[in-house]
């Protein structure tokens, strides 16, 4: 069995969290963007568990639980505001989002 | 660690006291109250709101100091202070939300206030990693909500969608950040933490977490270059969620922000006070304080949107915020605070100007504002106190906002380091200030109404909150040892 060593842990936390980022600086969907944000979340969530792992505490595991718990909140928010939009502008393109202009 | 739940409960009154105001709220409103009309289920509302929030601040003030729940939250004066500060400034966002025409969902709007605001109260107090996360993200949903609240509006849920992508953005950013702070400490309490970081240099990896949770503050407290959602929210949200996030969302966000960076990253603060600085954190503090003063103040010369104006001037305003928690290593936190409190009260009461002019008719551009003392005497009257305060004009709390700030970040090492040119540059950059704040009270005090603009009615209780407000600036202004004896 290969145990991975911690910095293979947080390179594949960090390529997550970039990966999610480039997502939501460049699609142009918002429930894509959305997934992205989510993907950035799930980074933070990895790097936690694995320094856990390694530090010997347990404060990592229980920080995870928590942010499982706000991620699904979040989601919660975020679907309902895109609905919301969607009812009234019919589309979810960002490119299209703007009404609120100087 | 000493688990001490009874402590706990009892130090957690004030939220308590908020939570189960807003389950009052909810249960009357879903049983009782069902077939009222909407204004009167929002009055009802707001004043069981009103009675939660003063319970709370009750509590606030009978609260004992010290750490509590082996540390998770610290009671100290600044905890104590921006409670307080909080929490007057959410009831004067309850009589903004009077003044504003009632939603379809009332008692959800006062409700979702209340549970904001108890973010706001955690985010003053955490002194741990984890409760500082969700105290933040407590808040930040609630804010998200309350910004697309207007569901009759197309440009209130686009507002929403832009708050909250940024906001989202901006807690995944800290949370990473977070996550490699645990990883190089071991630990997730800030006086741990900070006890760490004595022994450890300024290693790569701690600086990509230092820019991780300082990207996440600049998006929340609308700092430049993270400044890009401000304006649109401003614009679109209801009066009365602008109105909350203009104000107790920035004090409870700066005090977090504060105690985060001074009690946690300390050791790898660096320093501005001379030329020839230390590498840290406090640099790169300084440089979007001054991005921020300089995009803020000349973006708002261009603004034809009364509210988008006031947005700029936030961005402006939170680069002089910046320049207090940079001086609060020295001069201690009263500077910062008391600039916080005194712009959300000024903030609070413009706002509230704003949602009682819209019930004459729309109130967005600068011009809507023509005759407004011909409209309505004491609007325009309590307007000029407001933006007065804002553009720092003596004897207002503004002014005095601005002086103690200033001078704090003065006496770090006068005009030979950074600090010194920072507040140099924040008090060329408030004179430039002036000329936008003078535009809206033209328009206010000096242009004729619209031939067609009828006077202007104002509600009891937006009146009482209105002179309040103005009355609190006057009274900061003139005798400021009030807030600061706080500390």
């Amino acid at each position: 069995m290969i145990h991975a060593t911690l910095h293979a842990y947080v390179a594949l936390s960090a390529a997550l969290f970039a990966i999610g980022l480039l997502g939501v600086l460049i699609r142009r969907n918002t429930l894509v963007v959305f997934m992205c944000l989510e993907l950035m979340l799930v980074a933070s969530t990895l790097g936690l568990v694995a320094f856990s792992r390694f530090n010997g505490t347990d404060d990592g595991n229980v920080f995870v639980f928590f942010i499982l718990t706000v991620a699904a909140a979040e989601v919660a928010v975020g679907l309902a505001i895109i609905v919301a939009l969607f009812r009234k502008r019919q589309t979810i393109q960002v490119d299209e989002l703007n009404t609120l202009k100087h | 660690m000493n688990l001490d739940y009874a402590g706990l409960f009892h130090a957690l009154r004030p939220e308590t006291s908020l939570v189960v105001g807003a389950l009052i709220i909810l249960g009357l409103d879903l049983s009782i109250f069902r077939r009222h009309t909407p204004v009167e289920r929002l009055n009802l509302a707001l004043w069981i709101g009103a009675l939660a929030v003063l319970a709370a601040a009750a509590h606030v003030w009978f609260a004992p100091e010290g750490p509590v729940f082996g540390g998770v939250l610290i009671l100290d004066k600044l905890a104590m202070a921006t409670r307080l500060g909080v929490l007057g400034l959410t009831l004067l966002t309850f009589g903004v939300a009077s003044a504003a025409p009632a939603p379809r969902n009332p008692a959800e709007q006062v409700a979702i206030i209340l549970f904001a605001t108890t973010g706001f109260l955690l985010m003053a107090a955490a002194q741990q990693l984890l409760l500082a996360f969700l105290a933040l993200e407590l808040a930040s949903l609630s804010l998200y909500v309350l910004a697309g609240f207007d569901k009759t509006r197309p440009e209130s849920a686009e507002a929403a969608l832009k708050y909250f992508l940024f906001g989202g953005m901006a807690a995944a950013f800290l949370l990473f950040g977070f996550s490699l702070i645990y990883g190089l400490t071991g630990s997730i309490e800030l006086p741990q933490i900070a006890g760490q970081l004595f022994h450890v240099t300024l290693s790569p990896l701690l600086v990509v977490a230092l820019v991780m949770v300082l990207v996440a503050f600049g998006f929340k407290a609308a700092a430049a270059p993270f400044h890009l959602w401000a304006p649109d929210v401003y614009e679109g949200a209801p009066t009365s969620s602008a109105a909350l996030i203009a104000s107790a969302s920035k004090l409870a966000g700066f005090t977090l922000f504060a105690r985060l960076f001074w009690r946690e990253f300390g050791a790898v603060a660096g320093s501005v006070s001379s030329a020839h600085g230390e590498p840290g954190w406090l640099p790169a503090v300084a440089v979007i304080a001054a991005v921020s003063m300089l995009i803020g103040n000349f973006g708002a010369l261009a603004q034809s949107n009364v509210r988008r104006l006031l947005a700029y001037s936030a961005i402006a305003h939170a680069g002089n915020l910046l320049l207090g928690v940079i001086a609060a290593g020295d001069a201690g936190p009263a500077p910062f605070y008391y600039y916080a409190a005194t712009y959300g009260l000024a903030t609070v009461g413009a706002f509230g100007v704003i949602a009682v002019a819209e019930r004459a008719g729309p109130c967005q551009k600068i011009t809507d504002l023509a005759g407004l003392h011909r409209r309505s005497p004491l609007l325009a009257g309590c307007l000029a106190v407001f933006v007065l305060s804002l553009a720092g004009i003596p004897p207002l709390a503004g002014f005095f906002g601005k002086f103690t700030v200033f001078s704090a970040a003065l006496q770090m090492g006068g005009l030979a380091g950074p600090a010194g040119w920072l507040a140099m540059l924040a008090i060329a950059l408030s004179a430039l200030a002036l000329y936008y704040y003078l535009v809206i009270l033209k328009q206010a005090l000096v242009a004729k109404p619209a031939p067609d603009a009828a006077p202007i009615a104002v509600p009891a209780i937006a009146k009482l909150a209105l002179v309040l407000a103005a009355g609190l600036i006057v009274l900061f202004g003139v005798n400021p040892s009030l807030l600061l004896g706080l500390f």
